[in-house]
């Protein structure tokens, strides 16, 4: 039996998050924007310039550029018998710059288009995870 | 150079490496009582205690009677930040002799962490999460220094080997220094790609442990220093970044956060530059961070520090010799009292081993916290010299 996955819940329980965890569940990518300036962050949080209160969750294109990756070999956590291939961040189109995994990729280059999907771990819990955009994912062999 | 009358009149080492069967007040106790010697200062002198972590120092147990004692919680950065902080301590006159002391006892194995997983009130992912990225399978500091490393490798077109030539350099100053985790076992770069891999690009060789140990210092104002006992080292200039401006700009997986604020402000307080430093002690826990800072301190251009280290420059009789008592890779792990104590023993002209020439100028930096972001650390630059 493998390890428990830790949901979003276990390693930040944030309820100003939960209609982002929410749109997942639906299969709608969301990004906390500022209402004056535009702003896109995630999770949740202050505006650099203008603070927390103008910020409302906005549907996002959830495209996006791999920033960096790498691959945990080592056994730091008991969790994670089943890990997921790799730990990426993504450079959204909007410009934050977002942690998550790419699946489906022969191989993982910096600067290749991504977009997102989401997965299904159990316990109503919806991850939003990247794969190569459909131009890319030609280019780059089967995944 | 408003720091110019902070200075350094002692430094106390325990000492360092792994298991070594004392705890940790015992080991911060040993570091006071060194500090105080070397500094010929009584122990009730100490008006002010600096110390670091979640908590309290037992000033009880260490026989300390201060007018003010707190902890900084910068991580890697603390010790560094003890400096500033009490450069303005001494400034204003709240304090006069101010004791900075650090000290850990790693026993036992590193402990396995969990997720809290089904809300059991079981929670051991801490600081060591950094949130959501746990979700996908980010853990430890090792992963966020590899994030890091990738994105260098990739856009200059470096390697692993370029990695390793820097685990090399900080072995060979560590097989020379007794004591030295690495003592009497220098490395190359075929053993460093023949270690297996721990966060890729990061292998084994690239990644430091921590040790077991105490350190502190002792700083007084420029004037009262020249009654201590020990040889005094002034803090000439001193400046901190933070990495969560990075994040903003998106640059943050690119840099370590001495650019854009640390480096400048502290080299323009001691109105010197990069090639004034006659060595660099960097908070530098995986290979790639000395890379980094390499670069963003000024040493080389951007992209460069691979050719920088491949010439020697970081090397014993470089032109900058870099961690020089083996650095946190192959020295010892105190957090940022590696860096900072072997500074100070390079401007007295003290170290051990590696001793540079007319080391009259040195940088060192420190590195650590975190602003609600992997990799979001505090940075610290000091420049340190004999009192001008
Ligand atoms: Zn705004």
């Amino acid at each position: 039996m493998s390890a428990p996955r830790p949901y979003p819940g276990d390693v930040a329980p944030d309820r100003v998050d939960e209609e982002f965890w929410e749109g997942c569940r639906q299969g709608r990518y969301l990004l906390f924007r500022c209402t004056t300036c535009d702003h896109a962050v995630w999770p949740a949080g202050g505006c650099p310039r203008h603070g927390l209160a103008p910020m409302v969750w906005k549907e996002a294109t959830g495209q996006g550029r791999l920033h960096s990756w790498t691959v945990v070999h080592q056994r730091y956590a008991n969790s994670f018998a089943d890990p997921p291939p790799n730990v990426a961040v993504v450079e959204l189109d909007e410009g934050p710059l977002v942690h998550s995994t790419v699946l489906g990729a022969a191989r993982l280059e910096l600067g290749m288009r991504l977009e997102v999907f989401f997965e299904d771990i159990g316990q109503g819990v919806v991850l939003p995870v990247f794969r190569p955009t459909a131009q890319e994912g030609e280019s780059t062999g089967p995944g | 150079m408003s720091d110019a009358g902070a200075t350094i009149v002692g430094l106390g080492l325990s000492p360092q490496g792994r298991r070594l069967g004392f705890s940790s007040r015992e080991l911060r106790r040993q570091a006071i009582d060194a500090a105080l010697n070397d500094a010929g200062l009584r122990r009730e002198q100490i008006d002010t205690c600096i110390c670091f972590g979640a908590m309290p120092e037992d000033l009880r147990y260490a026989g300390l009677s201060p007018r003010m004692s707190f902890a900084l919680s910068s991580g890697g950065a603390s010790p560094a930040l003890s400096v500033v902080v009490a450069a303005g301590l001494l400034a204003t006159g709240q304090a006069e002799y101010v004791l900075s002391v650090y000290g850990e006892a790693f026993t036992g194995d590193a402990p396995k962490l969990e997720p809290n997983h089904g809300g059991a009130g079981r929670s051991d992912i801490g600081g060591y999460s950094y949130g959501y990225p746990y979700l996908y399978g980010l853990v430890g500091p090792g992963a966020v220094y590899a994030l890091a490393a990738r994105r260098y490798l990739d856009r200059f077109g470096a390697s692993s080997e370029d990695l390793a030539a820097v685990a090399v350099v900080e072995r060979d100053h560590g097989s020379v220094r007794p004591g030295a985790i690495g003592y009497g076992q220098p490395i190359t770069v075929a053993e460093h790609q023949a270690s297996r891999m721990i966060v890729d690009p990061l292998r084994l060789l690239d990644c430091s442990r921590p040790t077991d140990g105490g350190a502190a210092i002792v700083l007084t104002s420029a004037a009262r220093a020249a009654d201590c006992a020990g040889s005094p080292v002034e803090v000439l200039g001193a400046g901190c970044g933070h990495n969560i401006t990075n994040w903003w700009d998106g640059t943050m997986v690119s840099r370590f956060g001495a650019a854009p604020d640390a480096a400048r402000r502290a080299f323009g307080e001691a109105g010197v530059g990069p090639e004034d430093m006659s060595s660099a002690q960097l908070y530098a826990p995986f290979t790639i961070a000395t890379l980094l800072q390499l670069e963003e301190y000024g040493f080389c251009g951007e992209g460069e520090a691979p050719a920088f280290v491949a010439e020697g420059h970081t090397a014993a009789g470089g032109s900058l010799p870099t961690n020089t008592g083996g650095g946190q890779l192959s020295g010892f792990y105190a957090t940022g009292f590696t860096p900072l104590s072997e500074g100070i023993l390079q401007v007295r002209g003290q170290a051990p081993t590696n001793q540079v020439p007319d080391a009259e100028l040195c940088l060192v930096s420190g590195s650590g916290g975190n602003g609600g972001v992997h990799g979001s650390w505090a940075h610290v630059s000091l420049v340190l010299g004999r009192p001008r």
